[in-house]
């Protein structure tokens, strides 16, 4: 009799344990999509001259296009015209094959470069420095958008 | 911080009634085991479901921004080791049963004073100071146990220091190296030299690789230095082939992993009995109650994973190290979540501790590696084992709290 009931058992056993395991496979994947659909700061800003600072997270795509990361309104922009991406603890831009060309320093971007603080980044018309986030009050560029 | 997402809430109380559901299954199981029906089992196992209902509802509401995975995951574990040893010898599982509410309680303790008190300037010597007193204390006050002398006997239990040791140690690692540099490579080198020696002056060659390799990873992931990871894995190369020259109960485990059917009856008795209680148990296990644990030796404590694998068979035990794995994931998790350094370190070293001893011990008994003896966090039969790990948990538990708190370096 008990060795009946211990072999049907078993089975029963091993699939509670399965069933707790993937409760908490599920609680692990729904944490990973968590962090990965909440973009991080790095702690950089990219500011224009009139003041206004744009928050850099992992990956920021600048253009004219609504559905830009950063949307910068000026006719000499493209839509898509740069990338600025981290690779390791590195921010690196990118141009994105705009019409006018992306400029680090006066320097043509023709492959990711990396950033340096105080960098200056020129985009159509418009001039951008590269700032660490603390240089600068924090809050700034929020209130302005 | 906000609070539990509802879904995320009922797929923990979910897990709960997981756990209680084996732990009744199993007891009411091995009450018919006798024949007549004997309800020690069940009681045992009601009161560990109180525990545990008390324990996850009373932190969930004291700490709001606690880990609650890491308690239910420990009472997962605890709860097959319990019902493991409740069919080996049901007079241990009564006494693991009251540890077991001990490390409850010293649970919360703990979660509550590591989020409130652990404080940056203790200074890393004093850690080491009591590292060492630790150790040291079972070689001079200490009696011998199961070969070697990590023991200290009082009347009524005894209690094995270098458990406590293993907390103490992690806070001297997380403090000395939270610079993310080391500042005196001679004191600091010397200082866990002198752990080491201590540990290998107990025999307790086991704790000694423990500490050895948990010590060598906290240094690469404050420093990221690939030379001092590169010497210490040589240094430990040498250590093992002089430990196998000096040392003969090296060289009996050394030699019982390498061709245990050469000495069954002899040295390598007690592997053999394990990989035969694999051997029986199959993919699903020859059922609770069924196997034969009283071949194995040592089955209560070192061996209690070969027993749990042939009544649940490999499909158990196996999830059973992804249950490990599991709790080893949040450890990691919290380490990364937290800002400050020190208890980054401290998060971290706790977790590699847990990982590096259950692929010790299920390394050993699997015949991966060498047999060591040390214990199964939560599952082994043994008071120091359970309440040290509930209490490194509970200070996980604190750090992760402190993390919601956005604890920064200032």
């Amino acid at each position: 009799m008990f060795e009946l009931l211990s072999r049907t058992l078993r089975y029963v056993f091993i699939l509670l344990i399965y069933y707790f395991l993937y409760n908490f496979l599920k609680i692990m994947v729904a944490d990973l999509r968590r962090e990965k659909s909440q973009p991080k700061e790095t702690g950089f800003i990219l500011q224009d001259e009139d003041g206004n600072s744009f928050t850099l997270y992992e990956i920021n795509t600048i253009g004219r296009a609504e559905d830009a990361d950063i949307v910068i309104d000026d006719p000499f922009i493209s839509s898509k015209h740069a990338l600025i991406f981290k690779r390791g603890s590195k921010l690196l831009i990118q141009d994105l094959h705009s019409t006018n060309g992306t400029y680090l320093n006066n320097k043509k971007v023709t492959r990711p470069l990396r950033l340096k603080e105080n960098d200056e980044i020129t985009m159509g018309a418009k001039k951008f420095r590269f700032l660490r986030g603390e240089a600068v009050g924090a809050t700034d560029g929020i209130d302005l958008q | 911080m906000r609070p539990l997402e509802p879904r995320t809430e009922s797929i923990y109380n979910k897990s709960i009634a997981i756990t209680a559901l084996v732990g009744i299954l199993a007891s009411v199981l091995l009450a018919f085991k006798e024949g007549a029906f004997s309800p020690m089992p069940l009681y045992g196992s009601l009161i560990f479901i109180v525990v545990m209902f008390i324990g996850h509802f009373l932190t969930n509401q004291l700490f709001p921004e606690q880990d609650p995975a890491l308690f239910i995951l420990c009472c997962f574990i605890s709860q097959l080791g319990l019902i493991m040893l409740y069919r080996i010898n049901p007079e241990s599982a009564q006494r693991q049963l009251i540890w077991f509410g001990i490390g409850f309680v010293l649970y919360f303790v703990s979660s509550f004073l590591s989020k409130n008190w652990i404080n940056k300037n203790i200074g890393s010597l004093i850690f080491f100071m009591a590292t060492a007193g630790l150790l040291a204390s079972p070689l001079i006050f200490g009696v011998e146990l199961y070969g070697s002398k990590s023991w200290l006997d009082f009347n009524f239990f005894s209690f094995q220091p270098s458990e406590l040791a293993k907390i103490t140690f992690s806070l001297f690692l997380a403090e000395s190296l939270s610079n993310c540099k080391i500042e005196k490579p001679l004191v600091f080198f010397g200082e866990i030299a002198v752990i080491l020696g201590l540990l290998a002056l107990a025999k307790d060659l086991g704790g000694a690789m423990l500490f050895y390799f948990t010590a060598l990873t906290i240094v690469f992931a404050a420093t990221s230095r690939w030379d001092i990871m590169g010497l210490g894995l040589i240094g430990a190369a040498v250590a093992g082939v002089l430990g196998y020259q000096f040392f003969g109960h090296v060289r009996v485990r050394a030699k019982a992993w390498l061709n245990p059917w050469e000495d069954v009856p002899g040295k390598g008795y007690q592997i053999v009995q394990s990989l035969f209680a694999m051997a029986e148990g199959g993919f699903f296990g020859t059922g609770l109650g069924l196997g034969r644990p009283d071949y194995i030796p040592a089955v209560t404590t070192d061996f209690i994973f070969s027993a749990f694998f042939e009544e649940f068979g490999f499909l158990g035990a196996s999830a059973l190290i992804v249950v490990y794995f599991l709790l080893v994931y949040r450890g990691i998790k919290i380490s990364l979540a937290i800002e400050n350094n020190f208890l980054c370190l401290a998060a971290l070293s706790l977790t590699v501790f847990f990982g590096i001893q259950i692929f010790t011990i299920i390394g050993g008994v699997i015949k991966l590696i060498p047999m060591t003896g040390v214990t199964l966090p939560f599952m082994s039969y043994g008071g120091s084992s359970m309440v040290m790990s509930f209490i490194s948990l509970g200070i996980l538990n604190g750090i992760k709290m402190r993390a919601a708190d956005g604890e920064t370096n200032e």
